[in-house]
């Protein structure tokens, strides 16, 4: 199980074991959050946990954000955490705009009106709706009845990602300053790279347990130094990742998400997270061999899922490129200074 | 002083010592550039010896400050190889296991840096199976004598002494790690032997040391003997998981930045910055004193492996078909040809895997 540093102890073994029940009752299926569990999880102030005190959230930070991304993510849980309360309910707040427990997402508008794959659009009741005008990015919260359409799609592992279109000549949007919208891509991409980290987390903790456990030739497969090997390789690019993405969630919380440097830590976060990802899937599926490719198996809700959400918020040759981008204008003197600050 | 403006320190410096002619960047400078007039000039600065005491002649700095230094003079690829033994393995050593009369004898002059130091672990028949060594010390009346030949020692053609690791009691099948003792050895001392050992490239770091009867007296005993691999182990971590698991390539890399249209540069910088703060991390555990074995483990394998990418990039890039800058082929090739001793010094590659399944409970 995944901890970040920083977080009450007690307060993530509660949120571990509220995932771990849940999870245990097999209704984590993709699609609709379950309303009953969303239910609990707003009574225990999980589900707006970052949100303002007035506006009824729990007022915590990312750090303790994360654990419970990282809770759920570990735990097999689909839920829309992230999109609610770190994407919808911020953009919300940051506007001056009033927030409630409606369940929320955000969709940001193409210039006809149109945004693909917006997260969990289909079972929301409002979409926080971005859209850039002449002067300014605007953005709207909408109740999803004025969308002309929702159509349902989804990714990898089923969870909604719906493409949206609505008529941004029938909005009223409140103008938002353009760092923002920067900020909230970031966030959502930082969020991914928290569920990733997670996810490759579990699936090697699944991998472990399967090579202690499983006996062929007359031993374990631990003792086999090829499998050894296997998993050590996975242990390494996963503990890359998770110090990645906890360097760059440590940067947003101690400096703020608007400083320059924040993009290249999150572009490192997301390029790591999804290159661990190729070698903690290929490997995790190797150790298991066939049983982990069985849909009763849990594996594949830990390495599917990783795969699905190392390409959403942009996809890791994105990221990679944003990074070259990024060392490109540094060049060579400016390099180092870029890692090292 | 933050290390923020440790840095901007070291980076002037730097930039200073460049623009004097005083070096210029290379490949493996921990390893390979051997310039004594530039770590009398970092010594000058108090960047050796950083953590030593002050009344041994140091600077009284955290370890995460030392840290902060060795990482910017990897980055820039400056000519570190002189002190580089001594002051990341000789100085941690000698203030956990050393007498008051070594420490005062050497800490003082490596902290000047007029003392160089190399490491005297593996043998023809010892490499990653360290307990196999087979150079022996024998208790006589004036000391200890010591036997044998240690292979692959840097610098010991131009450094002043090393510790050497020795059987002071025969091997214990039961416990082959047993009976282990570590000496300190001056290079010029009667009955030692230094010889080459010339890389494939033409160059010259590595050498063989051969022990004929070398009489060591009692105060050269370091540490406890019999407690030799303990002592050789208990200081792995900061020898795993330091800057130069995963810069040895990086003036190569900054290269990169200025060409056009380079595969895998986004993957690389990335994988370094991510490498950066994995490192950082760990020598912030060290500093506390925390368990970072499995942690260091894993970024010399992680690194080596990146730093040997960074020259494989280097070269798929570099053909006969297009004029390069002068200095980059020679920076290309030095890539190429120090690469394979990155994942295998310090402890191969295949055996930090097994440090690694061993931290999972595999093994």
């Amino acid at each position: 199980m995944t901890t970040i540093p920083g977080v009450d102890s007690d307060l993530s073994t509660m949120m571990h074991a509220v995932f771990a029940e849940h999870a245990a009752t097999g209704e984590n299926s993709a699609g609709t959050p379950n309303p009953a569990f969303w239910q609990s999880l707003s009574e225990l102030g999980l589900s707006r946990l970052t949100g303002s005190a007035e506006s009824g959230g729990s007022a915590a930070g990312w750090l303790e954000a994360a654990q419970l991304l990282s809770a759920a993510a570990g735990a097999g849980v689909r839920i829309p955490l992230a999109e609610h309360d770190l994407l919808a309910g911020a953009l919300l707040e940051a506007a001056s705009l009033p927030v409630d427990d409606r369940l929320r997402t955000v969709a940001e508008l193409d210039s006809s009106g149109v945004a693909r794959a917006v997260p969990w659009a289909s079972t929301a009741a409002s979409i926080v709706t971005l859209w850039r005008s002449a002067d300014s990015w605007l953005v709207a919260d909408v109740d999803v009845s004025a969308f002309d359409e929702i159509i349902p799609g989804t990714n990898l592992v089923g969870e909604p990602r719906d493409r949206v279109t609505v008529d941004t000549g029938s909005l009223r949007g409140t103008p938002i300053d353009d760092t923002l919208v920067k900020q909230y891509r970031l966030k959502g991409a930082l969020a991914r790279a928290i569920q990733v980290s997670a996810a490759l987390d579990r699936a090697m903790m699944l991998s472990c347990e399967h090579a202690t456990t499983r006996t062929q030739f007359g031993r374990s497969l631990a003792r086999f130094q090829a499998v050894q090997n296997l998993i050590a390789d996975m242990a390494a690019e996963s503990a890359l990742a998770r110090a990645a993405t906890e360097a760059a969630l440590v940067a947003a919380v101690q400096n703020g998400w608007s400083t320059d440097d924040l993009g290249f830590r999150v572009a490192v976060a997301r390029s790591c997270t999804g290159h661990a990802t190729t070698t903690v899937v290929r490997n995790a599926h190797q150790v298991h061999g066939a049983i982990g490719t069985a849909l009763e198996h849990d594996l594949h809700r830990f390495t599917r899922a990783a795969l699905a959400w190392r390409g959403e918020f942009g996809s890791v040759g994105y990221w990679d490129r944003r990074l070259a981008a990024a060392a490109a204008a540094a060049g060579p003197r400016g390099l180092w200074p870029l890692i090292a600050g | 002083m933050g290390t923020a403006d440790l840095r901007r320190e070291v980076r002037r410096f730097l930039a200073e010592q460049r623009s004097a002619g005083n070096y210029r960047p290379s490949i493996d400078c921990w390893l390979s550039a051997w310039d004594e007039d530039f770590t009398r000039a970092l010594a000058a600065q108090g960047w050796i010896g950083m953590t030593v005491p002050s009344e041994y002649g140091g600077h009284d700095r955290s370890f995460v400050e030392r840290f902060v230094v060795t990482e910017e003079l990897l980055a820039g690829g400056a000519p570190v190889a002189a002190h580089w033994i001594a002051d990341r393995q000789i100085v941690p050593s000698l203030l956990k296991y050393g007498t008051t009369q070594q420490k005062q004898r050497y800490l003082p002059g490596i902290t000047r840096g007029e003392i160089f130091f190399g490491i005297g672990m593996s043998e023809p028949d010892a490499g990653s199976d360290l307990a196999s060594v087979r150079s022996t010390a024998t208790k006589t009346d004036a000391g200890w004598l010591i036997n044998g030949s240690k292979v692959w020692t840097s610098g010991a053609h131009r450094a002043h002494a090393f510790i050497a690791l020795v059987r002071t009691s025969p091997v214990d099948p039961a416990n082959r790690h047993a009976g282990l003792s570590q000496f300190l050895i001056h290079l010029d001392s009667p009955g030692v032997q230094v010889r080459p050992i010339i890389s494939m490239s033409g160059s010259h770091h590595f050498n063989e040391v051969f022990l004929t009867d070398v009489l060591v007296p009692d105060t050269q005993v370091f540490g406890t003997i019999g407690q030799g691999w303990e002592q050789v182990t208990s200081e792995l971590a900061f020898e795993r998981s330091g800057p130069e698991r995963f810069l040895s390539t990086f003036p190569l890399l900054t290269q990169l930045t200025a060409m056009d249209d380079v595969p895998d540069l986004g993957r690389l910088v990335g994988r370094i910055a991510g490498l950066h703060q994995m490192s950082a991390a760990v020598a912030g555990a060290l500093e506390r004193r925390e368990p970072a074995d499995v942690a260091a483990a894993v970024v010399k394998v992680l690194g080596t492996s990146t730093e040997g990418d960074i020259a494989e990039a280097a070269s798929l890039l570099s053909g006969d078909e297009t004029a390069y800058e002068a200095g980059w082929r020679e920076l290309v090739n030095a890539g190429l040809d120090q690469r394979p001793g990155f994942t295998l010094r310090g402890g191969t590659n295949e055996v930090l895997r097994g440090v690694i399944a061993r931290g999972l409970g595999l093994r």
